[in-house]
């Protein structure tokens, strides 16, 4: 992690003195010296070959103060609280990688090798009716939330109504077998934790979904640049490839930002203060909401953290596991990367709101 | 973000991977043993996007070198997604001068900026973090200060009378699950008395040094597993309390001997999960250390 600053910096800083270098030193080689120039700031090596005033001085401290920041930054780095919030950042990121590169890699495939015209056969032709559908159409997409957000991104590109595919976004990390299977484990003896969810969850994703169609505007959406498919002349090959990568390291950038925020709440934040709040039936709805989208556990992992929240409400305990998919940093983030900030704050705003809303009625019936 | 940098990220990224999946171990103190086999898929991936990155722009170079400054070979060869980079490329290439072509691309990376999706944002660079964490750098796996933080985790209320009579053997061996689920709902109290074996690692009680405690409190602290289902961000903890012993170092890895420490009724909720401890000997770290698992018995 030390050494990330000076590698990312180093294109921009290096490029333009050895621009400037050549004119006036045609025969002195600029590549080689680079690396010198960024350990020891680069007095003693000065094209100008006058030697600075204070240059014992600046020799000194170009010796001195990277030997202390790196001593220091390693000593920071070794306290527990620090280590915590790494593991956990690690942990998040490493968990989701292989679920975002599917993500990306089914986003790429749609974009290069699915011709429009399959989505507007499958999907019925009214919006207001491709909504549940794609809605319903979740439960095929395995995997986590990461990999949701770039799908529904190229859905969106290949011409499918924005609307359905926040339904698909939303439902598609809830209900899928994987997650249900996952919450009848953790909830033994209670099959009805896992009806609410998949209810809960198709419900919250339908009306956002006809909420968007309702009151959503397109400029909030982030401009994307509409892939067009397959263009002539082209390999899809490279299509594919080129738009996985980019893609990949789109989201990939978005996804360790959610997981630094992810961590920070993590190591700040302490479970055991949340359980104050068990005893107020309100409250607690509203507190597990909001834990769920500060802790951003996987789709996969909710319920058995849900199951492990005992002094709460089985009703609180369903909305932590409707929302967490839904809403949570990390989510947030990737939405951010890939619509735009306008969309993705009152999104998230209203699914929180949607979501809570759906699992308290549902959680009042079933539960 | 320029081409080559986003095949030496994938590469990096890949490499990060693999390496603390093939080479090293190191994935265990953050995901679940069941991820193996999707974490090296997804490095050998990555490695494979950034070859085929590295690959196509060394061929788009030679390509560009063999063709001179014949203004109809750029378009063909360029597989950049975007117009606009394939005409300032051309551009370039009639400089036919390696700084001009690095200047062209970040001029236009500067301006594509508000408008253009081809080229991924400066966020991406975040990427680099991971990867050289898991390269150089890898945080141990989660333990003792989050455990400190956190409430144990509650184990299933069963109103099941038939707890399995406990094997003969002593000292024996039992997950701290077990132990805490015996002591808090075995109406038959088959726990008492009982000498039994537990491996966890050490949580220091906080709370007791903090505020001085009270009796024996202040030398007590916490045999804790750490149980994740998914990865390490969602890790609970079993923590069984320690009588008797001093505390050894946070986060070394003990196994220990002993009996119930009477508080509480034991065979109900009221009864802690606690120990007085005969022995305590230091343990290795367990390959999955992430469950609760009875120790390895010698």
């Amino acid at each position: 992690m030390t050494d990330a600053p000076p590698d990312t910096k180093t294109p921009p800083n290096a490029a333009p003195p050895a621009h400037a270098d050549h004119p006036h030193h045609p025969d002195q080689p600029g590549e080689p010296d680079q690396p010198g120039e960024l350990d020891q700031p680069g007095e003693p090596d000065h094209p100008g070959s006058t030697w600075p005033r204070h240059w014992p001085l600046l020799l000194l401290g170009a010796a001195v103060v990277p030997g202390v920041v790196l001593f220091a930054v390693g000593r920071w780095l070794e306290d527990p609280a620090v280590q915590a919030w790494r593991t956990v950042c690690l942990s998040i990121t490493v968990q989701a990688l292989p679920f975002l590169l599917l993500g990306t890699a089914l986003s790429g495939a749609i974009n290069a090798f699915v011709p429009a015209r399959v989505f507007t056969r499958v999907l019925p032709r009214r919006p207001a009716l491709a909504v549940p559908v794609a809605g319903a159409a979740g439960v095929v997409l395995p995997g986590c939330e990461c990999a949701s957000v770039p799908v529904a991104q190229s859905l969106i590109r290949r011409g499918v109504d924005p609307a359905a595919a926040f339904a698909f976004l939303l439902s598609a990390p809830a209900i899928n077998p994987i997650v249900l299977t996952a919450t009848a484990i953790a909830f033994p003896g209670s099959p009805a934790m896992v009806l609410a969810r998949l209810l809960a969850s198709l419900v919250t994703a339908a009306a956002m979904g006809w909420l968007w169609l309702w009151l959503g505007r397109a400029e909030w959406l982030k401009p994307v640049a509409r892939h067009t498919g397959h263009r002539p002349g082209l390999s899809r090959w490279d299509e594919f490839r080129t738009g996985f990568q980019h893609d990949f390291l789109h989201a990939g950038g978005f996804l360790v930002v959610g997981a630094m925020a992810a961590a920070t709440f993590n190591v700040l934040v302490p479970r055991t203060v949340l359980d104050t709040f068990a005893d107020s039936p309100w409250l607690s709805v509203l507190f597990l909401a909001a834990l769920a989208i500060l802790l951003s556990v996987c789709s996969e992992a909710d319920a058995f953290v849900a199951a492990s929240l005992t002094g709460f409400s089985p009703t609180a305990r369903l909305t932590f596991m409707v929302v967490g998919p839904m809403v949570d940093l990390k989510l947030i983030a990737l939405q951010t990367g890939t619509f735009g900030r306008a969309f993705a704050v009152r999104f998230s705003a209203a699914t929180v709101v949607v979501a809570i809303l759906c699992s308290v009625l549902i959680g009042a019936v079933l539960l | 973000m320029k081409r080559p940098l986003q095949a030496l990220l994938l590469l990096l990224s890949g490499l990060g991977l693999l390496h603390a999946t093939v080479v090293t171990d190191h994935y265990l103190r953050y995901v679940k043993p069941g991820m193996h086999l999707l974490l090296v898929a997804s490095g050998a991936l990555l490695l494979v996007l950034g070859a085929a990155e590295a690959w196509s722009l060394w061929r788009k170079a030679r390509d560009e070198g063999e063709a001179g400054d014949d203004r109809q070979a750029a378009p063909t060869h360029d597989e950049a997604a975007t117009h606009d980079e394939a005409v300032t490329h051309d551009e370039a290439v009639t400089h036919d001068e390696a700084v001009t072509h690095d200047e062209a691309v970040t001029h236009d990376e500067a301006h594509a900026h508000g408008h253009d999706h081809s080229t991924p944002p400066r966020v991406a660079w975040l990427l680099l973090l991971p990867a050289l964490s898991l390269l150089f750098y890898a945080p141990p796996a989660i333990g003792a200060y989050t455990a400190s933080r956190e409430a144990p985790k509650a184990v299933a209320v069963t109103d099941q009378d038939d707890f399995d009579p406990l094997p003969k053997t002593s000292p024996l061996p039992i997950t701290l699950t077990d132990f805490t689920t015996r002591v808090q709902q075995d109406r038959d109290r088959a726990i008492d008395g009982r000498t039994v074996e537990m491996t966890g690692f050490v949580t220091p009680d906080k709370g007791a040094s903090a505020e001085g405690g009270g009796g024996d409190e202040a030398t007590s602290w916490y045999l804790t597993r750490a149980i994740v289902s998914c990865c390490a961000a969602d890790a609970q903890f079993v923590k069984v309390r320690v009588h008797g012993a001093p505390p050894p170092p946070a986060d070394t890895w003990v196994t220990l001997t002993g009996t119930w420490h009477p508080s509480g009724t034991l065979g109900t909720r009221t009864a802690e999960a606690a120990l007085d401890a005969h022995t305590v000997k230091k343990a290795p770290r367990p390959p999955n250390a992430y469950a609760d698992a009875v120790p390895l018995t010698n």
